[in-house]
């Protein structure tokens, strides 16, 4: 078996990109500190969501000094909150998202973000972002769910902290 | 001097028949093609919108699963029967699994084209895959099932002809057209488990109503178990192609036989405990099953850069013994008149770039900023719609003269063709990309929203729309030129030689090269070994978290989607 | 064997439509000039314009991770 100089010094060119990107994944985990949606939301029963002490009153939940835990419910063809009221969130916060589905696989995108997640029925997804200056953002389904999955859209406000009033969710 | 269809005449009337279904698969699945990206793009919208993913699941169902697997499934009964110089052991075995496979592939195409008569009242708008708790008319899952079974079948078909060509030849090499036959389809039944798991015991009882609930996440995992091998099956039969007959067409002879060998090996081995890559978004599946996934995906990208170099080199081979010199000039010395030839060139060209995409979409974390947005199809448009499409379709110009003893009726047409192809996946590959960058989402009937626009670092979104609908239309355009001379090929006249069939020997053979590498046994003990690695453990918590059949009901697809229309809309 | 070693042509001179020589699909080697066997052979371009993707590759790999994707404004980071 014969094999050229050449080709063997391209396995080794080849082998050297692969490290390479895999060395690039992995500093943006580590060094960047970039965190991949895992199965720390826990599980939820779809059937049952009214029942869950958060999902059962969606919404901007305070945790801590400029810190908010936001559950999120995405059903046939809306989120909530997001698409009838928008999602708020004071500016320069850490905000934590709980995203679920009622019903089949949705998807939460925040547009132009890397804020992008599957939402699964049974399993919650759930990311933190820290969100700087005042803006607003639009959010959209981007996996299919049914025949008006197009329609489904939503908006997130970062309001100034000193106009933000409180958080929505629960009461 | 006689051509396949005077040697094979049993085994040359099943490809036809294979390829036959193929190319009108394509050509359905094109037009609609045509329709997605005039409607995506606001140009032309003769359907309502909630038809649109009737037309998108025929469209993935018809191109990535029918015409892909039909032509392969004719490609490989050629390259099994002609390299190992025998018949299939009994011709009606052959019809047999054509017989399963049309069928399974009639009944699934019935059940989503009827989505778009809803007074029969059934529907699959499930896209092609079918992601429970969205449920699916039970035709469909039957259909798709039997469809695979047919698969299983044909590839029995040729394992037994490799049985019988053994006991003649028990020190031969396995001769390397059916050892990449033989490897793929070891891959395929390694991963075709997960689909047929998912299908048969979960999808069809619960979409008979026999069982309550699903659990999503599950059957979703099954999917890409399978989802992602199967792009490496629709990728092999180009490899084959790019292997074993462009090194000829080129002039040239292929570089290293023993390398190919490996490849396919690599494929085998790699194909499958990676399928998780699909589902890095996904919640439920912890980080370090993705990262396992990630770096096992990465080192997948090894054959196919190890294949760019011997395709490259064979090309290079060829050019020079045509005369070429200098270290670029002599490209210009390759056969770019055939189409045959320049077809599969700018088809391995193209895969070059979405081999880039690729990689981007593999990078776990960077996968955030492309998930499910136009940029994934963009990809797997240069992959397995162009790579993959455009290999066949050139790769036909030189088959099928061969299956017919008719010539091409028109070569410049297939120079035209191919071409066109190449230039009009350009322009909608390329905009697709930057479009998925600014966030628009994939499989929408209208990427329109009422409460923000997207926002493109370069150009317009009107821009990238327009080059989406041009694209779109380049490539409809060529489909419709492949399949008219295909057609009126099929009038001319038998002749004496149609094509030059010769395939020359490697310039590197088999002989040296050590003899477990043609040890398939190893291959598929290791292969399973490394699957039950990358998926006991993500497949058992994710069965602990809700069971094996989950809590989801169904959500049927033909729900009276007017009326939800006018809910969300209110 | 699988492959042929010898190469056959298809008689031109007898062809009923008269095509010009090299029409036939698949007939590059019709024009092959010269033999190169595997030592007589070295891919230099090729190895040229594998290292030219290569070095592509890695710098629009480097433009994506650390431009489009980390300057995004917001990032999953927990
Ligand atoms: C005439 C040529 C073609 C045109 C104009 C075309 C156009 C499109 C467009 C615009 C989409 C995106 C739809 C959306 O996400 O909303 C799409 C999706 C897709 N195309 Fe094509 N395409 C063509 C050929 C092919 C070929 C040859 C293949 C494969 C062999 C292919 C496989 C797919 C698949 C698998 C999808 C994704 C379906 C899904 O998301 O469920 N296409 N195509
Ligand atoms: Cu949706
Ligand atoms: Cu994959």
């Amino acid at each position: 078996m014969e094999i050229h100089a050449y080709e063997k010094f391209w396995l080794a060119a080849a082998l050297l990109l692969i490290v390479g990107l895999i060395a690039t994944v992995s500093y943006g985990a580590v060094g960047a500190g970039i965190e991949m949606i895992g199965d720390e939301g826990g599980t939820v029963d779809p059937e049952a969501l009214d029942d869950h002490p958060k999902f059962g009153d969606p919404g901007v939940y305070e945790s801590g000094e400029d810190e908010y835990d936001v559950y999120v419910v995405a059903e046939q063809f809306a989120f909530r909150p997001g698409t009838s009221d928008p999602i708020e969130v004071p500016a320069n916060s850490t905000v934590t998202f709980h995203v679920t589905s009622a019903d089949v696989i949705h998807g939460f995108e925040v547009v132009g973000t890397n804020a992008n997640t599957m939402a699964i029925p049974g399993q919650v997804a759930t990311f933190t972002v820290e969100v700087d200056g005042p803006r607003d953002y639009g959010i959209l389904c981007n996996e299919y769910c049914g025949s008006a999955h197009h329609a489904m859209e939503g908006t997130m406000e970062v309001v100034p902290e000193d106009e933000y009033d409180g958080p929505e969710g629960g009461d | 001097m006689a051509t396949f269809v005077d040697r094979y005449p049993e085994e040359a009337a099943v490809v036809r028949a294979t390829f036959v279904v193929a190319f009108v698969s394509l050509g359905i699945g094109a037009f609609f093609g045509l329709i997605q990206a005039l409607h995506r793009t606001g140009y032309v919208r003769i359907l309502d919108s909630v038809d649109y993913y009737t037309i998108l699941t025929g469209h993935g169902v018809l191109l990535a699963l029918v015409f892909t697997i039909f032509f392969l499934l004719g490609l490989f009964t050629w390259a099994v029967a002609r390299s190992l110089e025998r018949p299939l052991p009994d011709i009606r075995l052959t019809w047999a699994w054509f017989g399963l496979t049309t069928t399974g592939a009639t009944l699934v195409a019935v059940a989503i084209l009827a989505g778009l008569i809803p007074s029969l009242g059934v529907s699959a708008d499930v896209l092609y895959t079918f992601y429970a708790p969205l449920q699916a008319h039970p035709l469909f899952y039957a259909g798709l099932t039997m469809f695979i079974v047919g698969t299983w079948m044909a590839g029995a078909d040729w394992f037994l002809a490799y049985r019988a060509w053994r006991a003649d030849n028990p020190d031969d090499r396995i001769p390397l057209q059916t050892f990449m036959v033989l490897t793929t389809m070891l891959m395929w039944y390694l991963s075709t488990i997960g689909v047929a798991v998912s299908a048969v015991f979960f999808l069809l009882p619960w979409s008979f109503g026999i069982v309550e609930t699903v659990n999503p996440l599950l059957t979703r995992t099954l999917f890409w178990f399978f989802g992602h091998p199967v792009v490496y099956f629709w990728l092999m039969p180009a490899y084959l192609l790019w292997y074993t007959v462009l090194p000829k067409l080129a002039g040239g002879r292929l570089f290293s036989d023993p390398l190919a060998r490996v490849v396919f090996v690599l494929f085998l081995l790699l194909s499958t405990p990676v399928g998780i890559h699909h589902q890095y978004l996904d919640p439920g599946i912890s980080e370090g099953f993705k990262f396992i996934a990630m770096t096992n995906t990465m080192f997948l990208l090894l054959p196919s850069l190890l294949t760019a170099f011997t395709v490259v080199a064979s090309m290079e081979h060829g050019a020079r013994q045509r005369g070429g010199e200098g270290y670029f000039k002599w490209l210009g010395a390759l056969p770019w008149r055939d189409p045959a030839f320049t077809g599969m060139a700018l088809a391995g060209l193209m895969f070059a770039a979405g081999g880039f995409s690729g990689m981007i979409n593999a990078g776990m974390n960077i996968n955030y900023l492309i998930h499910n947005t136009l940029w994934v199809p963009g990809h797997f448009h240069m992959t397995v719609g162009t790579a993959v499409a455009l290999t066949m379709m050139a790769g036909s110009y030189w088959l099928v003269p061969q299956l017919t003893g008719k010539r091409l009726y028109s070569r410049p047409i297939g120079l035209l063709q191919v071409v066109l192809w190449f230039v009009g996946m350009v322009f909608m590959s390329n905009a697709m990309h930057r479009a998925g960058l600014a966030g628009v989402p994939r499989r929408t009937a209208e990427p329109q929203y009422q409460s923000f626009d997207f926002s493109t670092a370069l150009g317009s979104v009107g821009e990238l729309q327009a080059q989406i609908a041009f694209g779109g239309f380049l490539l409809f355009v060529s489909v419709v030129l492949f399949l008219f001379n295909i057609l009126l090929s099929s009038f001319e006249t038998p002749m004496e030689s149609p094509v030059d069939d010769s395939l020359p020997a490697p310039l590197s053979g088999a002989e040296g090269s050590p003899l477990v590498l043609d040890d398939l046994r190893l291959w598929t003990g290791i292969a399973i070994v490394l699957v039950i690695l990358a998926y006991t453990l993500p497949l058992g918590s994710i069965v602990t978290d809700a069971g094996l059949f989950g809590d989801s009901p169904g959500f049927p697809v033909l729900i009276d989607a007017v009326a939800m229309l006018k809910e969300v809309v209110a | 064997m699988s492959i042929e070693t010898t190469r056959e042509h298809p008689e031109r001179g007898d062809d009923p439509d008269d095509r010009p020589p090299g029409y036939v699909v698949g007939s590059g080697p019709d024009d092959v000039e010269r033999e190169l066997s595997h030592d007589e052979f070295d891919p230099i371009g090729t190895l040229g314009i594998i290292l030219v993707y290569f070095v592509i590759l890695a710098v629009m790999w480097a433009f994506m991770y650390f431009v489009e994707f980390l300057g995004r404004g917001i990032t999953v980071v927990g």
